[in-house]
């Protein structure tokens, strides 16, 4: 139990007086005992208590570790993890090329970023995934709920309706292809009104409501323990307007991604969030990047930049760990997130492309 | 600065440790860096017994000089150097990771720091056989990369799953979590245990800015102090247990000059003893490339700035291989 005094998770003040006392391990503290510690530095026999719990609380987790135990759950081998990860599943989009280049989908346990300038299709393809994610397994899902905070309130029910109600014809058009018993079954409890049940809708007005409700998410979670999916939509809006301090927004984003990818590993869900962008002035040129400032970048592990390429939307994966940089075109249909299709039927698609919120795209050459 | 107790040594009794207490000398330093005759007069001990009680106490708690010939030898004889997989990041880092030393790997987001450790863990486990630890702070980790690169390097598919469960890993996301994994690890190496481990030589953190960097900044200088045991943890286990350390580290923008510089600190700058910045070779996001240019920011042997290009493409961190995408749905 040589576990240095500085190394636990005790106050600053307290670690100041226990080094001054001249406390180096963690040991001499369980041996000197409430009363003589309280003693010792000056503090009440309840704050000692409490110290020497939080002391005992992490030696016995070492112990436990180093006896081999099942203490934690998130110490194992490579091959387990390959073992684990071949048999989880992803969140489909509907758009088969988005698909490939992220590797069968979006990952669950790993954040996903999705930056792009306002109108390319950020908000769609979160709502998409919000109705994917409930997907019967026989159809290829992983047959989760989603949970859906709202910073920007963008999120529109009657589209989601749109998109779900074009999902579960897309399903029961397979299962009539298939005629398979458990297709049909799971038919019968995968409605409109099923996944529209199944999205927790949260709206947070500031950072300091999504930062609380950051924190009281796991809560949640462990509530309705089904939720594969928690998407964050408009991470960038509150915390770009209105902060002085820009040193804190740091550290509270970096604090708000550590506790993402904590929710995103111990429930085995997807954590997508929404990015903006901003101009970046160089010597010469000035480039659009994705705001929130460079150490952001390091929150999420995938990251999907969605941009115009005159009038045809591309997704291109800027950072993966598993897959190489790529650009695809997509497309955005009243059923939904979509693929684009062959020449030779975009015409009806193009027209019915917009969404009805944001203006229309205006064309230089045409 | 450690307490006066009764079992420290032979000739020092609790008696003995209340009256010198009443007196104010409650530390081993005190009591050493006091005056022995003054001491005896105050407490009424005999002196004779309170130099015996010195001079063990020193014996015990002194550090030992050694003489460089010695240590060189000894050097020699525990350092060894572990090929990381790719021979041109081996000729930036002097032909391999040294044990007994940290090194960094620095990088934007996307330049493949996360890549360059799966290949260093891949390769140590492959070729060498040998135990690593693995790290996780950022939830990069994807096991299914690392089979594709160890499948790439040997043909049998038992040395695959072998060199598979020679790597360990642990997702820490909180610094407390960290430190008390490298404690975990302490503990193991020092009892000798080597019934799941095996000879562990290699420790990869990805990555250590992660977790320390929401406890930085503002007037609190406690998260100082929590990278400063980190550091010392990190570079204890690597001497004294001749580990070669891995840790990848961010960069953030220097807000009066505009330029990227590694994330952390200055303080944390002189916790490595090599560090390595790795950048893409296309200029922004929309030119998609998997070339990446490694340089030397800092080294106790080669020359900084140094440059080699590597290819963190499909296969491993080196050889450029078409593309193919690992699973379909």
């Amino acid at each position: 139990m040589q576990r240095a005094v500085g190394s636990l998770p005790l106050g600053p003040a307290l670690r100041a007086r226990l080094a001054a006392a001249g406390f180096q391990t963690a040991q001499e503290l369980l041996d000197t005992g409430p009363c003589g510690l309280s003693r010792e530095i000056g503090i009440s026999k309840e704050e000692a208590l409490e110290a020497l719990q939080v002391v005992r609380q992490e030696c016995s987790g070492d112990a436990a570790k180093t006896a081999g135990g099942a203490g934690t759950t998130r110490k194992c081998t490579a091959l387990e993890l390959l073992e684990e990860e071949q048999a989880q599943g992803f969140i489909i989009t509907f758009c088969s090329a988005l698909d490939n280049i992220l590797g069968g989908g979006v990952q669950l346990t790993k954040i996903t970023e999705v930056c792009g300038a306002p109108g390319v299709g950020k908000t769609q393809l979160c709502m998409q995934l919000a109705v994917d994610v409930q997907i019967p397994e026989c159809f290829g899902g992983v047959c989760g709920e989603a949970v859906f905070i709202d910073t920007e309130g963008s999120f529109m029910v009657d589209r989601a309706a749109d998109i779900a109600a074009a999902c579960v014809q897309h399903c029961r058009l397979i299962a009539e292809a298939h005629q398979e018993e458990d297709h049909q079954k799971a038919l019968e409890t995968f409605s409109l009104e099923s996944i529209l049940s199944h999205i927790y809708y949260f709206r947070c007005r500031d950072y300091i409501e999504l930062l609380a409700q950051v924190y009281l998410l796991p809560d949640f979670l462990s509530e309705h323990s089904k939720v594969r999916l928690v998407v964050i939509d408009g991470i960038a809006f509150p915390f770009r307007h209105d902060f002085e301090d820009l040193s804190l927004r740091t550290r509270l984003l970096n604090g708000l991604a550590q506790q993402l990818i904590i929710i995103a590993n111990d429930h085995k869900s997807a954590v997508v969030l929404t990015n903006q962008m901003t101009t970046r002035i160089g010597q010469s040129q000035s480039t659009l990047v994705p705001a929130l400032g460079e150490s952001w970048g390091h929150a999420a592990t995938v990251r999907l930049i969605f941009h115009w390429d005159k009038s045809q939307r591309l997704a291109t994966l800027y950072k993966s760990p598993s897959q190489k940089e790529s650009t695809i075109p997509y497309t955005i249909t009243p059923h939904g997130f979509r693929d684009v299709q062959p020449p030779a039927v975009t015409q009806n698609t193009e027209s019915t492309e917009m969404n009805p919120r944001k203006r229309p795209r205006r064309e230089e050459e045409k | 600065m450690v307490v006066l107790r009764a079992g420290l040594c032979p000739g020092l009794t609790e008696e003995m440790i209340q009256v010198l207490r009443a007196n104010s000398v409650r530390t081993v330093v005190d009591f050493v860096s006091s005056d022995l005759e003054d001491v005896s007069q105050k407490c009424s001990l005999s002196y004779k017994a309170l130099v015996a009680v010195r001079r063990v106490l020193l014996a015990q708690f002194s550090a030992f000089p050694a003489n460089g010939a010695d240590l060189y030898e000894e050097l020699k004889s525990s350092t060894a150097i572990l090929p990381t997989g790719s021979p041109s990041l081996d000729q930036l880092l002097d032909s391999g990771l040294y044990t007994g030393e940290v090194t960094e790997l620095m990088g934007t987001p996307g330049s493949g720091k996360t890549q360059v450790c799966l290949s260093i863990a891949a390769s140590v486990s492959l070729g060498l056989k040998q135990h690593v630890l693995f790290l996780d702070s950022t939830g990069g980790f994807t096991a299914s990369r690392l089979y594709q690169m160890l499948r790439a390097q040997a043909e049998d598919e038992e040395e695959q799953l072998e060199a598979l469960q020679r790597i360990q890993v642990a997702r820490v996301f909180d610094v407390y979590e960290m430190l008390s994994a490298l404690q975990e690890v302490r503990d193991r190496l020092s009892q000798q245990a080597v019934s799941c481990t095996g000879p562990l030589k290699t420790v990869v953190i990805d990555s250590v800015s992660a977790v320390i960097h929401p406890l930085l900044g503002g007037r609190q200088s406690e998260g100082l102090a929590i990278m400063m045991q980190l550091a010392r943890e990190l570079k204890m286990l690597a001497k004294e247990f001749s580990l070669a350390v891995v840790v990848t580290n961010q960069v953030t923008r220097d807000s009066s000059t505009g330029l990227l510089k590694p994330a952390l600190g200055r303080s944390w700058s002189f916790v490595p003893s090599t560090r390595v910045l790795l950048e893409s070779k296309g200029a922004a996001w929309e030119e998609a490339t998997t070339r990446r240019s490694a340089s030397l920011a800092k080294s106790p042997r080669q020359p900084t700035g140094m440059q080699v290009e590597l290819d963190i493409g499909n296969s491993d961190v080196q050889e450029p291989s078409p593309a193919t995408p690992t699973e379909g749905l």
